[in-house]
């Protein structure tokens, strides 16, 4: 489900930047690319849930990518995209970089994800393809949307808030 | 499985529908004895049953319902009387046909309806025995056989309804040779052929008992079509072993019609929801359907677009301006001005028409009452009154849905713990019936839903001692609660007046279910009661979940949202009037002390500079009160509130969301939440000062 096949064993990803690394997701997974906007923030979430945004109507949580995976923080930039992620019940949108283009590939090309990889937790990657020279990482996007992760963050976060 | 779950779920719901149509009827053919527009109504719905559960292949369900749609002929034909065993009965049916329900959905087990068809078939067998001689016997005289064949209303109506459009109506007689071997093979050619020129809508005895050869020599029908009456007697008469047809040509009189809809009206207990797709299969009913149904997910996508349609105004508003300020004013930036203007007229008003499509009666609900009433007032010996009013009011189907639970146990309550039996009720001089009144009403933009019984009330010295006995307070305090305070223990969770736990109620759970069922739904409940005079609960509802009257103010440059119900009022404090009382902000106001909380605090905001006035928003739930200072007030506005989402799931302080005019998002604070943790009670607060 959600993987759109255009030949036999052929995938189509979206393609995006975030911290000079090349990321792809699924284009199946993707309703749409929005340029970045404003984001109303909620207080007590976690910090890579940057608020929430109106899209068409609907209220639409967005996080960090950047912020998810540990990466450095950065500001917004006119390149900046929203790409909006929906898995059955759960719409959500992911702030990136940029996104560069959408890319083909064979199912076969994609390698399982080394044991380390610079600080992105691997339970979110599907593997990585090798395209000529470059190297795109492919997410597993409901490793990220999984809702029930939300509640672990939040446990953790009001813990060591008690702590502190 | 055959079919799809959204099929199985329409069937559901319509079956849902015809259930509560059976219930209700059979409620008034119990009270009123002989009622046709009853019998109708009950004899259409079975048959509809029957019909779409033949088609899902649901056959025990079919068996019922046929069963009782024959019953139910015999009945308006008028050769079967009603009687409290056969009222019985038919409530027996009713319940297997919900369990029967249940079956499908999968929440009951398997239904049985084996001893009840066999009771219902036992009333059609005795009845056959004295109404069954008049068909055959009376062959000879065939105009008095003709004249057999009744026209109830319904017919009546098609056969009006028909002729406007030139169709003929006719009375038609078959009589079938008497060495007719396969009688029920010659009546069904018959009914074919006829079917080919027009159109059978009733036929003795029915088209079941024909088909099966229940039936003598002969048949009558009421035919309706284009064709010459001569044609039609040839058509019938070119089918072998058919011995004689008389057709004769039928006319209503019209003095019926201007005297049936206003009886209808004044029935306004019988009459059910207005035609909600109860497809007969007389195709000449079909223009009455006038409604449809939609999946309320359906109208939510259609609010959600005219949120867009809103922003756009917004937006076009802006554009105008930006314009103006470039180009000078003129017609062109006057004419931008008066489509946005017009444009959010519409909006406004398709927003409105939307909404309203969300609303259902409350009698969705309220028709479910009289049946409960009538089973626990049986079980417990007492004789009541139950009178329903404003069962047209209208509520969104969120709110209809939660308040189902809460009205049943206050109802249960009404009978088991307010009415007395008769015979107290005679000892104490009232009259032997107890009366319970259920009625909904708009009250402002609200819906206020009152239950008022004549029973024996509640006595504040008993709710006194019970409290000490149940150890929720000592004596000392229970002395010196007001009758408010009593009251509200009632809604406290433990507690039960009843002197016996009954199968009924009485269980020390409920009261306090009730009030937190109704509160989830910004709705409120009150009791007010005169010993020995009888009680009565208010419960106060929103008409909607979906939008509220909210109270804007502003943080940092966010847009936060009180709902207004828990808002009681708004002050400006200034800084110095901030006392501290151990670790809490408090301020006087009025001489009574109020806690402040700061939203930038909630919102692990910065806090403000040094300002010379406060804006304070306070909130309150019965006795709670709670003081928000924010950075500024905007002011009132109707808001749609939109969920957060599945993933973000609960965020503490917020209720939920919404889109702003501008199409920004503005949050919604979770007051109820906010009071109940931090509100103190005035009172108490005042007392420990």
């Amino acid at each position: 489900m959600g993987t759109i096949t255009t030949k036999t064993g052929e995938e189509q990803v979206v393609v995006f930047q975030l911290s000079g690394q090349t990321y792809g997701i699924e284009i199946g997974a993707v309703v749409e690319i929005i340029r970045m906007e404003t984001v109303t923030a909620l207080p007590g979430t976690p910090d890579f849930v940057e608020g929430i945004i109106n899209l068409r109507g609907r209220v639409i949580p967005v996080m960090d990518l950047r912020a998810r995976f540990g990466l450095m923080i950065s500001y917004h930039t006119v390149d900046s995209r929203i790409i909006i992620v929906e898995t059955g019940t759960t719409t959500v949108g992911l702030i990136v970089d940029s996104v560069a283009e959408v890319l083909r590939f064979a199912t076969a090309d994609v390698m399982p994800p080394p044991a380390m990889l610079d600080g992105t937790d691997s339970d979110y990657l599907r593997g990585i393809i090798l395209n000529g020279e470059r190297m795109v990482i492919l997410l597993d996007y409901t490793g990220i949307l999984r809702a029930a992760e939300i509640e672990d963050l939040r446990l953790v976060h009001s813990q060591a808030a008690e702590v502190s | 499985m055959l079919f799809s779950d959204a099929e199985v779920s329409m069937f559901l719901e319509e079956l849902d529908e015809k259930i509560q149509v059976i219930n209700e009827n059979l409620l008034s053919l119990e009270r009123k004895g002989d009622h046709t527009t009853a019998i109708q109504e009950i004899f259409r719905a079975a048959h509809t049953i029957k019909g779409s559960s033949a088609v899902m292949g649901y056959d025990k369900m079919t068996k019922l319902t046929h069963e009782l749609e024959n019953l139910f002929d015999r009945i308006r034909s008028g050769s079967l009387e009603i009687s409290t065993q056969l009222v019985d009965t038919l409530f027996e049916a009713l319940d297997t046909l919900k369990e029967l329900q249940g079956e499908i959905t999968g929440e009951g087990l398997t239904a049985d309806i084996s001893a009840v068809t066999a009771k219902l078939t036992g009333f059609l067998a005795g009845d056959a025995l004295f109404t069954g001689p008049p068909q055959g016997s009376q062959s000879a005289n065939s105009a008095v056989s003709v004249q057999r064949i009744q026209t109830d209303e319904i017919t009546e109506d098609i056969i009006r309804e028909a002729e406007l459009r030139g169709f003929n109506a006719a009375s038609i007689r078959v009589q079938l040779a008497p060495d007719c071997q396969m009688k029920e093979i010659r009546a069904y050619l018959v009914f074919e052929t006829l079917q080919q020129a027009g159109e059978i809508i009733k036929s003795v005895p029915t088209a079941e008992e024909i088909q099966e050869g229940r039936f003598e020599r002969e048949f009558s029908l009421i035919f309706l079509t284009r064709d010459d009456l001569d044609q039609v007697e040839n058509l019938v008469l070119s089918i072998a072993e058919i011995s004689s047809v008389e057709v004769s040509p039928l006319h209503i009189q019209d003095t019926v019609a201007p005297n049936a809809p206003a009886a209808n009206q004044a029935n306004s207990e019988t009459v059910s929801a207005p035609v909600n797709g109860s497809v007969n299969n007389e195709g000449l009913e079909k223009q009455s359907i006038k409604t449809v149904r939609v999946d309320v997910q359906k109208l939510d996508i259609l609010m959600n677009l005219v949120g867009e349609l809103v922003i756009d105004r917004t937006r076009l508003d802006r554009f105008a301006e930006i314009y103006e300020d470039r180009h000078g004013s003129g017609d062109l930036a006057d004419s931008i001005m008066d489509i946005s203007s017009h444009l959010s007229q519409v909006s406004r008003d398709l927003q409105v028409e939307i909404m309203k499509a969300r609303m259902l009666p409350v009698a969705n609900v309220f028709n479910r009452l009289p049946r409960l009433v009538r089973d626990v007032a049986q079980k417990l010996n007492k004789e009541i009154n139950f009178v329903v009013e404003g069962k047209e009011t209208e509520l969104d189907r969120n709110v209809i849905e939660v308040i189902g639970d809460p009205l049943i146990h206050l109802i249960r309550n009404a009978v088991d713990h307010g009415i007395e039996t008769p015979e107290e009720r005679a000892a104490a001089g009232k009259p032997r019936i107890g009366t319970i009144h259920l009625k909904a009403s708009y009250v402002e933009s609200q819906i206020m839903i009152t239950i008022t019984d004549d029973g024996q009330g509640i006595d504040k010295e008993h709710v006194r001692h019970l409290l000490v006995d149940r150890g929720l307070c000592n004596h000392e305090q229970a002395a010196r609660l007001s009758e408010r305070e009593i009251m509200e223990y009632i809604f406290a969770p433990g507690f039960s007046t009843a002197g016996s736990v009954s199968d009924i109620s009485g269980r020390g759970v409920g009261m306090d279910i009730v009030r937190t069922q109704i509160e989830q739904i910004n709705g409120s409940v009150e009791l007010k009661t005169t010993p020995g005079q009888g009680t009565t609960f208010s419960i106060k509802l929103p008409l909607t979940l979906a939008i509220i009257k909210a109270l804007m103010v502003e943080l940092c440059d966010r847009v936060i949202a009180f709902p207004l119900i828990y808002v009681v009022e708004t002050i400006i404090i200034r800084p110095v009037e901030i006392k501290h009382v151990r670790h809490c902000a408090v301020v006087v106001v009025r001489g009574k002390v109020l806690q402040l909380l700061r939203l930038r605090e909630i919102f692990n905001d910065l806090p403000a500079g040094d300002e010379e006035k406060l804006s304070v928003v306070v909130l309150g739930s019965g006795d709670r009160r709670i003081g928000i200072i924010v950075d500024k007030l905007i002011g009132e506005q109707e808001i749609v509130i939109k969920s957060l989402g599945v993933y973000l799931g609960q965020v503490p302080g917020l209720s939920g969301a919404t889109i702003l005019g501008d199409g920004r998002v503005g949050l919604i604070v979770d007051a109820r939440h906010l009071i109940k943790e931090t509100g103190i009670e005035e009172v108490a607060y005042a007392a420990a000062y």
